[in-house]
């Protein structure tokens, strides 16, 4: 029974490091209309930024620098945004798939600089030994397992707070009035291009945050984390949840998260012990579908009726 | 045979937004008839309709007898419907003629050639640059290629959306003479325009739309001579042309 | 190692580049969005290849000697053809179940990016569950470099490589140019609109471009799957030096694509001379950061 409740708390504490990052790119795309296909990218900056402060030092690695967790947290928040920054400036200003191209880019970059950069990222081998909250619990998984769990509901419940006073403020309605008549924002005197960035920035700052969340409950990195797979399953969590509603977003994560593991564990179960990676690819096919299935037979997310915010962007915003 | 009319037609670019409320309009054969109406009156959205380019709500469309609502411009376009648009009406990347053996592609293959001549012998101003690339054409060059190009395929019906649009007045003249010219040898002509008085003086006849429906039916001198029209339903600047 | 044999090696890698780029610039010219599931026309063309190969070999009891001077056997060129044809289908099949369905709704182009990527994901595991990911050959024959002028290296296949290519990019250049089809591409590219009002049926030129993208992915990817191997990421792991050479030759530009391909090819492998394989796959990337900076609309494009 104990094991059961501390697996349910490991379980959704993950699922809030990614609803999280789902947060992030609600920003993006969710009220902003901005494409991101490189989210893995973004959270590999803020993971292995974080990591870089915060963990011990190793022979043949610059970092490790021991400060405290919250400042690596701070540190991922900030190299997430100014990634995202120097990306929205270079092509929010071209034709809208630029955006996704670029960013597409980064994450492959990202990638590679994580498995060639050995002194700064430790390479194939990642870190290890990342300092997690609440240590000194460590011995008592259940203790261990709730605490971790109460920081990132908070954390979550914290940030979903600012983002919907945000989406509230003048600044997210100017977002708002962009999304829906760019000629007209434009008149008011608002620059849509600096407002773009600013949000891409953000969203982009909130993956690193997550990115940096994640790599402190798990306590390890490498550069397989941080696949393109990652970007699909956010996205997924999105989609799922309803784009532009930061509560859909958060309910996506977990619900997702939820289904991923599930059938990752069936796949374990019912493959035969040779066939494993077949079924973890047709796993892939199906999630695949799914997705391309969501797009075009319930476009505003599955999880619609919980919508508060605004309509997902409408084909007129964007139509080329 | 009657080239084109609309019965009850309703269309607009949102299913429960209708721009044109239910328009009855038939068009005679050689007829010309300049659609004038206030700004967003809907005219050029009923011409947009007409050669399919917005969804027609209800209603029907129909070209010499038969009905063709809901179908493509390209296929409108073989049966003898050719628009002309009012901006972005030619291909700038591509040469004179190659703008018209695009548009020759519809007519059988021994066709082709014979009919971009003949068009480039009636543009002579387009015949002698004819490898040049479109996009350098001025303003009335632009039209003449985008009327050549229509015309090439030897219409039923000829729709054009606000030809004048941003030329200057020697140009117009030109478009408009050209209009009559073809009007005069048997094609109908259906013309959107703002420039009303230009429009009266070319037009046989002219409908007035207000608000998505027809409101005035009438010979274009009758209407080039009713002060009231004029200042109710064209703008005052234009009345006062119409007037003069 | 020396300069001339590295532009050589950067030339094999480019063409295969830009014929992939082809492809991937007459779609996202003419259906107006990027399709990143492009890489997988390639993967699934190579397997393709792969499967029709073995078929024809069990067919006619895997007798066939290699054409001299290279090493494959008839059997390749082939399937090679029939797996392009194939892979056509598939891309007219995606086009119909997934692409043509948002194009009918009027879905904005990021949606149609989107769904591209989860076919990209969908598509590509696919072939993982099919064919597992273990690299496969076409043959197993070794070949040896021939020594050509200015001290370079090259194996036969590879010369047939490079020239195979060039008359592809020929033939679709003339195609573009000089034919009814070609010019009603151009003109759905420049002005969908119009190109209706012209008489042109769009739905006609979309199935064409899928099929002439789908066949020349197929080619690119069946040749690489010859001069390296054959493995379910090989398109993915394509696809950012495709964009690059396809934003670098200007959207929409043939010759473009295939000179955008071949500096990305020679890029790369100056890069892994210079500074290390393992940076090969950030070069795509560098390029594309250094165009959309000095300029956006690429080399041959025409401004936005």
């Amino acid at each position: 029974m104990l094991e059961l409740v501390s697996y349910g708390a490991f379980f959704l504490t993950v699922a809030l490091t990614y609803a999280v990052i789902v947060l992030g790119l609600n920003v993006q795309w969710g009220q902003t209309g901005l494409f991101n296909v490189g989210v893995a990218g973004f959270v590999a900056v803020g993971a292995y930024v974080s990591a870089f402060l915060t963990a011990a030092p190793a022979t043949g690695w610059l970092g490790g620098y021991g400060l405290p967790i919250w400042a690596g947290w701070g540190a991922g928040f900030l190299a997430g945004g100014l990634v995202a920054a120097g990306v929205g400036r270079l092509t929010i200003r071209l034709r809208a798939d630029y955006l996704a191209i670029t960013t597409f880019g980064v994450s492959v970059t990202v990638q590679l600089a994580a498995l060639n950069l050995q002194p700064l990222t430790g390479g194939p081998f990642g870190v290890s030994q990342i300092p997690r909250p609440f240590a000194a619990l460590a011995g008592e998984a259940l203790a261990f397992g709730l605490a971790n769990l109460g920081l990132l509901a908070a954390s979550v419940l914290v940030l979903y707070l600012v983002l919907e006073h945000l989406a509230r403020s003048p600044w997210g309605r100017v977002l708002r009035a962009i999304r829906e008549d760019e000629t007209a924002a434009e008149a008011l005197g608002k620059s849509p291009r600096r407002f773009r960035i600013e949000a891409f920035a953000l969203g982009g700052a909130i993956m690193g945050l997550g990115g940096a969340m994640q790599a402190h409950f798990i306590g390890f990195i490498a550069p397989e984390n941080y696949l393109p797979m990652v970007t699909f399953q956010v996205w997924a969590m999105l989609i799922v949840g309803g784009s532009g509603n930061n509560r859909g977003a958060i309910l996506g994560a977990v619900l997702v998260w939820a289904i991923w593991a599930a059938s990752s564990v069936l796949v374990e179960a019912l493959a035969p012990a040779g066939e494993q990676a077949r079924a973890a690819a047709l796993q892939t096919v199906i999630i695949g579908v799914a997705l391309c299935a969501i797009l075009l037979l319930r476009p505003q997310g599955i999880l619609r009726e919980m919508r508060r915010l605004r309509p997902a962007p409408s084909s007129k915003t964007d139509a080329p | 045979m009657t080239p084109l009319a609309t019965a009850a037609l309703v269309a607009g670019y949102e299913r429960d937004l209708p721009i044109i409320k239910g328009i009855d309009f038939t068009l005679a054969p050689g007829g010309f008839v300049a659609v004038l109406g206030p700004n967003g009156a809907g005219k050029s959205t009923f011409v947009k309709a007409i050669a399919g380019l917005v969804p027609v709500h209800s209603g029907a469309l129909s070209l010499r007898g038969a009905n063709v609502t809901g179908l493509a411009p390209h296929e409108l376009l073989r049966r003898g419907l050719a628009f002309v648009p009012q901006t972005e009406n030619i291909f700038a990347t591509m040469t004179i003629r190659e703008n018209l053996q695009l548009a020759a592609a519809v007519l059988p293959r021994p066709a082709r050639a014979g009919r971009i001549g003949a068009m480039l012998e009636m543009f002579p101003d387009l015949a002698h640059r004819s490898g040049a690339l479109a996009g350098g054409l001025s303003g009335g060059q632009r039209q003449m290629l985008a009327i050549a190009r229509a015309l090439l395929v030897k219409p039923q019906v000829l729709i054009l959306d606000e030809p004048s649009a941003g030329l200057s007045p020697k140009a117009v003249g030109q478009v408009f003479e050209t209009l009559v010219r073809i009007n005069a040898a048997g094609t109908p002509i259906l013309l959107v325009e703002q420039n009303v008085r230009a429009a009266l003086k070319v037009a046989a006849r002219a409908v007035i739309l207000v608000d998505g429906r027809l409101r005035h039916d009438a010979p274009a001198a009758e209407l080039a001579g009713d002060p009231e029209i004029g200042a109710l339903f064209l703008g005052a600047g234009h009345g006062e042309g119409a007037r003069a | 190692m020396m300069i001339p044999q590295i532009l050589l090696e950067g030339a094999l890698t480019g063409a295969l580049i830009g014929l992939g780029a082809i492809g991937l610039t007459l779609t996202y010219s003419i259906l107006r969005f990027a399709n990143f599931a492009h890489g997988e026309l390639l993967t699934w063309g190579a397997y393709l290849s792969l499967s029709v190969a073995g078929l024809i070999g069990a067919a006619t009891g895997a007798s066939l000697p290699p054409i001299d001077p290279f090493s494959f056997t008839w059997a390749l060129p082939v399937a090679g053809l029939i797996a392009m044809l194939l892979t056509a289908a598939l891309a007219l099949a995606v086009d119909a179940a997934l692409f043509g369905r948002l194009r009918g709704r009027g879905a904005s182009t990021i949606i149609v990016v989107m769904a591209s990527f989860g076919a990209s994901m969908a598509l590509r595991s696919g072939l993982e569950f099919l064919y597992t990911s273990k690299p496969a050959y076409y043959t197993t024959e070794l070949q040896i470099a021939m020594r050509l002028p200015a001290g370079m290296r090259a194996t036969p296949d590879q010369l047939l490589m490079l020239g195979l290519t060039a008359l592809v990019v020929l033939a679709v250049h003339l195609m573009l140019t000089r034919t009814g089809i070609g010019r009603a591409m151009r003109a759905v590219s420049e002005n969908p609109a119009l190109a209706g009002l012209t008489g042109i049926d769009t739905r006609k030129v979309i199935r064409v471009v899928w099929i002439l993208g789908g066949a020349l992915a197929c080619a690119a990817g069946t040749m690489s799957g010859l001069l390296v191997q054959i493995r379910p990421y090989m398109g993915f792991d394509l696809l950012l030096p495709l964009f690059a050479a396809a934003i670098l030759g200007g959207i929409g530009s043939v010759p473009g694509a295939m000179l955008g391909g071949l500096i990305v090819g020679i890029c790369e492998a100056f890069a892994v001379h210079l500074i290390g394989a393992e940076w090969r796959a950030a070069v795509g990337f560098v390029l594309i950061i250094l165009v959309l900076l000095a300029r956006p609309s690429g080399l041959f494009g025409r401004a936005a």
